[in-house]
């Protein structure tokens, strides 16, 4: 796909969201779910990154994500840095732990980068709870729980005045996307899925096999730090329930919905899995039972997600132009 | 150019490649043949960085063990692979753009790509996905991806592989055009005794990661101790 098609995608999946707020604005609950929207598709599109465009099996994204919830939370509430500064930092603390964590990947194949950044995943749950997570300030069990909200030049973004906070947000989470756009497309692109496809005739071409498989977990880790960074301070508590494996679940079919590898289909896989999960709400118990149907028929029926489809499709027109 | 002095590589107790030290000049065409598992791709390995090994192998008058395998091809010594790889994802035209942007130049370059789609006549298949190209157009698009490296030294793994008459034809031309038109130095593994003969100024023979011998194609075919590697000694 070209730079000019992924970035129309983009600016109308973001354009459709932005005017929502004209019509919904006054629905807390619709608003509280179109601003989920924003923030998994900053996750699902860099797991998209890593997995699809990379081939590197992480599945340290939530692990990431709640890293820079907490990191961002923990230093607003015990050192009273404004949340706008600790978002960034809990965005380079991340990416410090993502290089951290893709280190040991670097020496490992497939499956089994799978299962150590999954014990990464795993690992942090009773880290938080633990003593070592208490005496960090993560709460414990109970979490954190009076995270202040983000606030720009004394005007303060939180669920009380919910559509500036969402249009702030939309801009974080475009932002985000379009830093993506700009590395898939960039020659960095190029190297990820040239490592991904053949490692060794990539690096007999002069690419760093090293380098830039620790970039992609570096970059990758700092927009989900900053986004969970975003997550903590709108909502203003944070659980290690997170961790759980619901949210981990829904990120993959996220990404499977919109297309492995095939972005932007991850931001538009995150906002149909989000509108479609909040309309089956009704089926109550039976709702999850009914997403996973839906995502072994979508599997089946579009291998390559819904990008996958439209990319074929432009492909062809493409060709026969 | 490129000297191997005593480079011995094992794994574990089996020896692959033992003492072997030769030399290749600038613009030279240089063959390596030796029956399977010889250790003539394992040679590859050692020179390209995939693998460690003791001795020294200089080129250019710089110590290039202990490189790695990017850092050497930004050095300016590509290779191919006997399987022949090919980046799924990527077109023709960006995977010669891969090893332009990664390889001893380091930079875009579209005129130069060009130029390289041209000369490896890939031209009608430039935007297709590389995972759909025949056996030839995946030789090639190798051959043009490490050409767009930039490189001095090109070495070929077993580029006649599976090939045809006429696709054997195709890439003799081509090689040898690599060679006198751009000055590339070239070295070749192959099992076609009769490529290696027609190609190549100095031809080297290996069996067991040992040499037998080394020096001008037709004297070394005719080698008796060449014959007896490739055809078995007399028991009696």
């Amino acid at each position: 796909m070209k730079l000019k098609q992924m970035a129309a995608i983009i600016v109308i999946a973001y354009g459709v969201l932005a005017v929502l707020p004209m019509f919904v604005g006054d629905i807390p609950y619709i608003m509280n779910i179109l601003i989920m929207c924003l923030i998994w598709a900053v996750v699902a599109s860099s797991w998209d990154v890593i997995m699809g465009f990379a081939g590197i099996f992480s599945f340290g994204q939530v692990a990431f994500f709640v890293m820079g919830a907490y990191c961002s939370a923990i230093l607003a509430i015990n050192f009273h840095i404004p949340p706008v500064f600790t978002i960034i930092i809990a965005g380079f603390f991340t990416a410090g732990m993502g290089v951290l964590v893709g280190l040991p990947c670097l020496k490992l194949a497939g499956p089994y980068v799978a299962l150590v950044t999954f014990g990464v995943h795993m690992a942090l749950q009773p880290l938080l709870k633990g003593q070592i997570g208490i005496a960090l300030g993560s709460g414990g069990a109970l979490g954190l729980l009076a995270i202040p909200p983000i606030s720009i030049f004394g005007y303060t973004f939180g669920t009380d005045n919910i559509v500036p906070t969402f249009y702030l947000i939309l801009v974080i989470s475009m932002a985000c996307a379009l830093t993506i756009m700009a590395m898939v497309k960039s020659y960095w692109g190029l190297a990820f899925l040239a490592l991904k496809d053949s490692q060794p005739f990539a690096t007999s071409l002069g690419i760093s096999a090293f380098k830039y498989k620790l970039m992609v977990f570096a970059v990758t880790s700092f927009l989900t730090g900053i986004i969970g960074g975003v997550y903590g301070h709108f909502y203003g508590v944070l659980s290690v329930r997170m961790l759980d494996l619901d949210l981990f679940s829904i990120l993959m079919v996220m990404i499977l919905a919109g297309g492995l590898g095939h972005f932007p289909g991850a931001i538009i896989g995150s906002f149909l899995v989000v509108a479609a999960s909040e309309l089956m709400a009704p089926l109550g118990v039976y709702r999850a039972v009914t997403m996973g149907a839906i995502v072994v028929v979508l599997v089946l029926a579009l291998p390559d997600g819904v990008m996958g489809v439209f990319s074929k499709r432009l492909n062809n027109h493409a060709q026969k132009a | 150019m490129l000297k191997l002095s005593n480079v011995t590589k094992r794994f574990g107790a089996l020896i692959a490649v033992n003492n072997l030290s030769f030399e290749v000049s600038q613009g030279q065409v240089f063959g390596i043949a030796g029956p399977n598992g010889a250790g003539k791709s394992t040679v590859y390995n050692l020179i390209t960085g995939f693998y460690d090994f003791e001795g020294s192998i200089r080129f250019d008058g710089k110590e290039i063990s202990g490189m790695k395998p990017h850092q050497i091809a930004q050095l300016g010594i590509s290779r191919t692979f006997q399987i022949p790889q090919t980046f799924p994802s990527l077109t023709v035209e960006q995977s010669l753009e891969v090893g332009n942007r990664f390889g001893n130049r380091a930079k875009h370059d579209a005129r130069r790509i060009e130029r390289i789609i041209d000369f490896v006549e890939l031209q009608s298949e430039r935007h297709e996905f590389t995972g759909t190209l025949n056996l030839l157009g995946k030789k090639k698009l190798m051959i043009g991806a490490a050409l767009a490296t930039d490189p001095k030294i090109l070495m070929l793994d077993e580029p006649m592989a599976g090939s045809n008459a006429h696709e054997i034809k195709a890439l003799m031309e081509l090689i040898q055009r690599m060679n006198q038109e751009l000055g590339i130095t070239i070295i070749i593994i192959e099992h076609f005794m009769k490529v290696l003969t027609e190609l190549t100024e100095t031809l080297l023979i290996i069996e067991t990661g040992t040499e037998i011998c080394c020096g001008d194609p037709e004297v070394v075919t005719s080698d008796p101790r060449v014959i007896e590697c490739y055809l078995g000694g007399d028991d009696d």
